[in-house]
């Protein structure tokens, strides 16, 4: 050795220069990478782009809006059903009737009620309806797909029961599920649930499909790990961005969906965004009248086109391999 | 392959089925019939016992049960010529109360009430509603038996009765020999113009193979599809022929009837079927028919209902097909450069928002901007009245189709064999259209044939917006008049489509793609 030299020469014992270290098999196991959390990388690789944080501000703004400010003023359909002057106002002339009151900055509708007003209820109905039935179909979607994914004997019967019940128009059954209970926002529900989950456990039981017979999870087999550990463990994770981004798509189309029923007559009788948007059709056409129509449409693609795109984004975010 | 395509179908066919019944079961077991009258304004005039025979009229109309009057069934009797026409009288006049009856109504209430109670029925006998001495307005005494027709025996008769074939036996006394004669020069053209047809006598049509100059050219009428009678959509006719016949106006031209009689008409003499006494009963049928062959339709320009869905469809699909896969090929290309970004803009914007919306703004910019029509109107002869339509279709196909072209492209171009091919010194040109295209083309491929078959089932807020006369509407119409019978034929062509369109889309997947084989024997 070049650095030879005698240790007695540091006047310390043996016990003092050198401690015994055991060996532990475990700690050898351990490695010693940055510390990894996964939704803290979600949330660090969506906020990372401007774009999302302006997105998910306008998105807090609309919902608190459309949840606070109906609840604080007073709305009343018919109110001013009986003053003839009042109807179909255009914003400048409701603005010059009122006196400059900026609830009819978009000015009136047919019984002389604020359309503002009336947008802002009927965006806290649809995203209601949007929220509750997005959650039921998600969880119901999500739990039947993955057993769906899981059991081959499930997916033999649950693929019949799959091709039954997505040939029958979607239309028809809403309809008839509406007119057997009296039509309410939670016969809407209902309606929209009844079958709405089956499309996602389809999806989810596709992406369940692909990724079961991976080779790590056939190694992980293998390794004598359980079924149910597997699929906490070892899928789930895999499925949060499946399922962020079919949650994207799946809130928006709740909203879509209730304007198309309302404006084929199979609405309910809240005035959500639909039942707004189809009682205000002739309006559209009339000079004049315009803003009675659109403000309910703007609102509605507002709402719809932030939710999708805060979704996508989440979702792309979710996914393991953009955390690097 | 084949032993796979036969199982397919049978599945196929079995879920087609299922799906009927529960469409039966809705609509006839579930809906609260009494929902019929909600825009009903005759039932509202009616009073007392009157109400009551007219619901049971009408439901029998409308398919949900049998409805045999006391008086019906005496009339049956009668012309069976089991009792005379005076038994007939005296056991009619029935009491307004059971006490009352005369004996021989008492009787033969108590022959019906026996009968139709062994067959399942239920017989309701309605006590006469009295005002003072007078019977009230409507309160009449009322005897009939009624009965819930059973799903099983409404699913049989529906689909044995799905086509109907014609022989030389269905017409009832008919003139002449039975028979079916082939000519090859039709006499409706003069008998000198080489035109074959089949001509029966005895059998429901006249000619049940005959050429003439309107699409498909060469008719049949051996075989009459039924899918469903319509009530209230189009009085006693069939779905089918809602769907498929002419809605445009009535083409006059000289036609010579059978009697040599010749005139500006636009009836269609081929489409002739029998009627039992129809001569006798219309003057005019006997200076134009030699035999009770009578009953013809008629022949009117315009597209069918199916033919405008499908036109306007079709044209929208193939616009699609050309911009959508194109586009989403370039976004790929310049992945996360402007034109991409744009691409994913516009998808997000037609995918989020509501149809109705962008339909609307369509409408609004066609109309005031380019001046195009935008209310459909069979008889005007531009066909700028198509334009607004097929865009409003085209739009959320070529979005939809560029998101999936765009996202299989970027999957391709990043996986191994691609890196391979580059390695193995391949230009990007190469790659591109021998390897990246032709494997992210095959799953578009599969939805080619659905996307085809699915233009004939209209679209609802599109053909509602323009205004055009298609099939869309059909089925929410249907709903909204509670006609069962075509809310149950449509359920069938929508699924029939749907189910073949996946089956084709499979095929035509496997074709494509040597790799994808359906049989696990040939792996």
């Amino acid at each position: 050795m070049d650095h030879d030299f005698d240790l007695k020469s540091l006047g310390m014992t043996e016990e003092q220069l050198f401690s015994f270290h055991e060996h532990s098999d475990l700690e050898s196991e351990k490695i010693t990478a940055p510390r990894y959390s996964y939704w803290q990388s979600v949330f660090r690789v969506f906020f990372r782009k401007k774009l999302n944080i302006f997105i998910l501000a306008v998105l807090a703004l609309l919902i608190a809006f459309a949840y606070i400010y109906p609840a604080l003023t007073e709305f009343d359909r018919y109110g001013g059903l009986l003053n003839p002057d009042i109807k179909h106002l255009s914003p400048s002339a409701a603005l010059k009737y009122f006196n400059g009151d900026p609830r009819y900055i978009l000015g009136t509708g047919a019984s002389g009620q604020s359309t503002f007003d009336a947008m802002w209820n009927g965006a806290r109905i649809s995203i209601s309806l949007a929220f509750i039935c997005g959650a039921i179909n998600m969880t119901i979607g999500v739990l039947v797909g993955a057993v769906w994914g899981f059991s081959k004997r499930v997916d033999a019967f649950m693929m019949e029961v799959y091709n039954i019940l997505g040939n029958i128009p979607y239309v028809l059954l809403i309809s008839v599920l509406l007119m057997l209970f009296t039509p309410s926002f939670w016969t809407m529900v209902f309606a929209l649930t009844v079958t709405g989950w089956l499309a996602i456990a389809y999806t989810i039981r596709i992406q369940v499909v692909i990724i079961r017979d991976r080779e790590y999870n056939l190694a992980s087999k293998c390794l004598g790990t359980s079924t149910v550990k597997i699929a906490m463990k070892n899928i789930l994770p895999f499925m949060t961005s499946v399922i962020v981004t079919l949650l994207a798509t799946e809130i928006p189309s709740y909203i879509s969906y209730e304007v198309f029923l309302a404006y084929i007559g199979r609405g309910i009788p809240e005035m959500t965004l639909g039942r707004l948007i189809f009682e205000a059709e002739g309006a559209m056409v009339t000079p004049g009248w315009q803003f009675e129509f659109w403000s309910p449409v703007a609102i509605a693609v507002v709402i719809t086109v932030v939710l999708y795109v805060v979704g996508l984004n989440l979702g792309d975010a979710s996914d393991p391999r953009t955390h690097m | 392959m084949g032993k796979y395509l036969l199982k397919r179908i049978l599945h196929g066919v079995v879920s087609i089925m299922v799906v009927v019944i529960i469409v039966m079961v809705l609509i006839y077991s579930l809906l609260n019939r009494e929902q019929v009258f909600s825009a009903d304004s005759a039932y509202g005039r009616q009073g007392g016992n009157t109400r009551e025979t007219y619901c049971y009229n009408k439901w029998e109309q409308y398919g949900y049960l049998d409805y045999v009057p006391y008086t019906d069934w005496l009339f049956e009797l009668a012309s069976s010529g089991e009792i005379d026409e005076e038994t007939r009288a005296e056991a009619a006049g029935f009491g307004r109360k059971p006490e009352d009856d005369p004996p021989v109504a008492a009787e033969y209430v108590a022959r019906f009430t026996e009968y139709y109670e062994s067959q399942g029925y239920e017989v309701i006998r309605l006590n006469a509603i009295m005002s003072g001495r007078k019977v009230a307005n409507g309160g009449a005494q009322q005897l009939f038996a009624t009965k819930d027709l059973p799903l099983a025996g409404r699913v049989w008769n529906y689909f044995t009765g799905l086509v109907d074939i014609d022989n030389i036996h269905k017409a009832e006394e008919v003139e002449g020999e039975r028979g079916l004669t082939f000519t090859l020069f039709d006499p409706l053209y003069g008998g000198d113009k080489f035109a074959p047809a089949i001509i029966g006598n005895g059998t429901e049509h006249r000619y049940l193979l005959y050429v003439d100059g309107q699409f498909p050219f060469i008719h049949q009428n051996f075989a009459t599809l039924r899918l469903g009678m319509s009530y209230t959509v189009s009085n006693g006719v069939d779905v089918a022929e809602t769907m498929s016949r002419s809605q445009g106006t009535y083409v006059l031209r000289t036609t010579t009837f059978p009697t040599g009689h010749a005139e500006e008409s636009a009836d269609d003499l081929h489409t002739a079927t029998y009627m039992l006494g129809s001569r006798e009963a219309n003057a005019i049928n006997v200076d134009r028919f030699t035999d009770d062959y009578t009953v013809v339709g008629t022949v009117r320009g315009g597209f069918s209902k199916l033919g405008y869905s499908f036109v306007i469809g079709l044209m929208a699909v193939i616009i699609a097909y050309c911009l959508g896969l194109p586009l989403g090929v370039l976004c790929a290309l310049k992945k996360d450069r402007l034109i991409d970004k744009l691409g994913t803009i516009y998808t997000v914007l037609i995918i989020a928002m509501p149809s109705l919306a962008y339909i609307f703004l369509f409408k609004g910019i066609g109309g005031q901007v380019f001046g195009l029509p935008t209310t459909f109107d069979i008889e005007s002869g531009t066909k700028l009245i198509f334009v607004l339509p097929v865009i409003s279709l085209a739009l959320p196909s070529i979005a939809n189709l560029m998101k999936w072209m765009r996202r299989y492209m970027v999957d391709q171009m990043s996986s191994d064999y691609v890196k391979f091919a580059r390695s193995g010194g391949l230009t990007e040109g190469e790659i591109f259209s021998k390897h990246i295209m032709k494997n992210a083309a095959i799953p578009i491929v599969h939805g080619i044939p659905a996307s085809v078959l699915g233009a004939m089932t209209g679209a609802i807020i599109t053909e509602r917006v323009y205004v055009v006369p298609g099939t869309g509407n059909l089925l929410t119409e249907a709903i909204n008049k509670f006609d069962n019978g075509v809310i149950v034929g449509v359920v069938l062509f929508y699924a029939v489509l749907s189910v073949t369109s996946v089956i084709v889309g499979d095929v035509l997947m496997a074709t494509v793609d040597p790799r994808i084989s359906f049989t696990t024997k040939d792996r």
